[in-house]
């Protein structure tokens, strides 16, 4: 049977082909923004084009080569779980794969172990399987918000997913590979290169207890099907609650190694003020860096957009979203009046501690005027969100309170 | 069964699933530095590893920021970017893309470009634009020079069909990279780069 995803997009496994006109019309009838179209970010230079990829809808694009893609934040109100084509891309280096066969693909397990390996995706999906939903965040989400600016990818909030993955522990594949007792990281690489040799190529290690810890998995699937090409086919890792700059795309090769690993995606690239918070002093240098780790806690209203009118004296849904690093969100609170009085929202299913955590409030404006409408969580350790943005070098773990600024009439 | 899929994108774009292979095809690509002095630099020193877009999306930003940048292509992906070069390629994004008041407007860029008296060597000029960084045997972002020559060689119009491209960029027919132009070479340089690729 034919499947119709969320985009529109007709995939049949039985019919040779589909006219690019079939699925422009399919398309057209989703209501889907379409390729071509421009669109301003809030912040100076913030033109943007939206340009339809491979397995994609008309995503923001940042760069062209290699593909940065953002997300247009209007799909966060579409549902809990983040469309695989409406999912950001982010690579670092511009040689990528464009061809991949699953048959032949394998993934190798050398360096210090007992039983070096090499698995097709068959042996892999001969193992346990294990699914969990998580939240994928690039380290730079929302650096164009940034004040002052910084270099690197001008991002809005759109480098963020939630997706249920399924695949096989890290754990079940290090333990049939058996680490000897002397290894210290886990380094992982994939298919991604670099056009010039000397240029570092594109890998990140984890420390043995956290590969070991049971969650970290290498993902076959993302909602229910396999990955999308640009987000890593077909095979990538999944560190949850940890930023994306640790779920290394198209995995070929993992790496035990008995020190750890120093080379410049892992240092100085990818680091955060090593002073407990991760931020300085706005436009400050810190004196000792740290490789970035899980994600701060985060909230977005995704219904009402700045800038709305909405009438006095009729009752006003507001709806978002909130996640955090993993220890799940206790609360979510919505504030009308600048931050002075905060008053719950209803949270929305559980997912999982990883997930995207949806949440619903009501409103109504008593009078009318400009409102200032903001939401803060707080996760289950008690962590929450600064009312004042935070600032560090490379613009990194943004999690400022948002406001949508609207005007009751 | 044999499975065959394809799952198509707009014009350019498109998706191949044929038995076990998955195969992608990427859209053109579009983004082009800022004509003026120091494009030449900017398009034969930094297109060879990422679009031109990596530059245009950043906030305006002084030339201390620029000279950060160069020096961590160069310092910490290798990029082969001569050193006297850096100061030009510096002062074309200040200029471009930089904030005014870090940018002294009354400054001249230096020409690196220069012209050697006597015979001109085509090699010498190809390696001084960048050439190589896209058309050398083991790059895969334009045509290998040697391929270039075995297409036009014999063909009457080899050379001029080389020295438009060279002046006129290309049109990313060879792949999704398209030769962006290069109009600061004289007729000499391009006749001498021309007889070398000829030559091959």
């Amino acid at each position: 049977m034919p499947k119709v995803p969320r985009s529109g997009v007709v995939v049949d496994r039985r019919h040779f082909l589909r006219s690019a006109g079939l699925i422009a019309a399919a398309a057209a009838s989703a209501g889907h923004v379409f390729a071509g179209e421009n669109i301003v970010m809030p912040f100076l230079n913030g033109q943007r084009q939206l340009v339809k990829y491979p397995q994609k809808r008309p995503l923001i694009r940042l760069t062209t080569r290699p593909p940065q893609l953002e997300t247009p934040f209007s799909v966060f109100n579409e549902g809990v779980i983040t469309p695989n084509d409406a999912f950001f891309v982010r690579y670092h280096l511009a040689n990528i794969p464009l061809s991949i066969d699953s048959e032949t693909f394998r993934v190798e397990v050398k360096g210090s172990v007992e039983t070096p390996l090499s698995l097709s995706l068959a042996d892999l999906k001969k193992m346990e399987a294990v699914e969990l939903v998580g939240v994928l965040q690039c380290s730079g989400n929302s650096r164009g918000f940034s004040q002052p600016r910084v270099g690197g990818g001008q991002l809005g909030n759109g480098a963020m997913g939630n997706a249920k993955w399924r695949g096989v522990r890290l754990k079940d594949i290090l333990e049939k590979a058996k680490l000897k007792p002397t290894a210290k990281q886990v380094a992982f690489n994939g298919l991604d290169k670099a056009p010039l040799d000397k240029t570092p190529d594109f890998v990140k290690a984890l420390d043995v207890d956290h590969a070991l810890d049971g969650e970290v998995m290498l993902a076959y699937e993302m909602n229910g099907e396999a990955l999308p090409m640009l987000n890593g086919y077909p095979l990538r890792l999944i560190v949850p609650g940890y930023f994306g700059t640790y779920w290394v795309k198209h995995v070929n090769e993992i790496t035990v190694m008995d020190e750890v690993l120093n080379n410049f995606w892992m240092n100085p690239a990818y680091r955060i003020p090593d002073n407990g918070c991760g931020f300085v002093e706005a436009g400050t240098t810190p004196a000792k860096t740290t490789p970035i780790k899980r994600y701060n806690v985060r909230s977005f209203i995704t219904n009402v957009t700045d800038g709305a009118m909405v009438k006095t004296g009729e009752p006003l849904r507001l709806k978002g979203i909130a996640f955090d690093g993993g220890y799940g969100i206790r609360e979510v609170l919505i504030s009308t009046d600048g931050a002075r009085s905060w008053v719950p929202a209803k949270l929305g299913n559980d997912l999982g501690k990883y997930s995207f955590r949806e949440w619903e409030a009501s409103f109504t404006p008593s009078r009318p005027g400009k409102v200032e409408l903001k939401v803060r969580a707080v996760n289950r350790v008690g962590e929450s969100q600064p009312l004042e943005a935070l600032w560090n070098p490379p613009g990194y773990m943004r999690n400022v309170v948002e406001t949508v600024n609207i005007l009751s009439a | 069964m044999k499975h065959f899929f394809l799952i198509a994108g707009l014009v350019a774009t498109s998706v191949v699933a044929q038995a076990e292979v998955v195969k992608i095809e990427l859209p053109v690509e579009t983004a082009v530095y800022k004509s003026g002095p120091g494009a030449d630099l900017a398009n034969a020193q930094c297109l060879t590893c990422h679009s031109a877009d990596y530059i245009l999306m950043q906030p305006p930003m002084p030339a201390k920021f620029w000279k950060g940048a160069v020096d961590k292509m160069i310092g910490k992906y290798a990029a082969p970017i001569p050193t006297n070069s850096v100061d030009a390629l510096v002062e074309y994004f200040a200029k471009n893309y930089g904030t005014e008041t870090n940018t002294p407007s009354n400054t001249v860029v230096t020409q690196v470009i220069t012209q050697p008296s006597g015979a001109l060597d085509g090699e010498a000029v190809a390696t001084k634009m960048g050439c190589f960084n896209c058309h050398a045997e083991d790059k895969k972002i334009g045509p290998a020079y040697k391929a270039v020559a075995a297409k036009y060689k014999g063909n009457k119009e080899g050379p001029e069909k080389i020295a438009h491209q060279i002046t006129h960029g290309g049109s990313g027919q060879w792949g999704t990279v398209p030769m962006p132009q290069f109009d600061s070479l004289s007729a000499a340089e391009i006749k001498a780069v021309s007889d070398w690729i000829l030559a091959q």
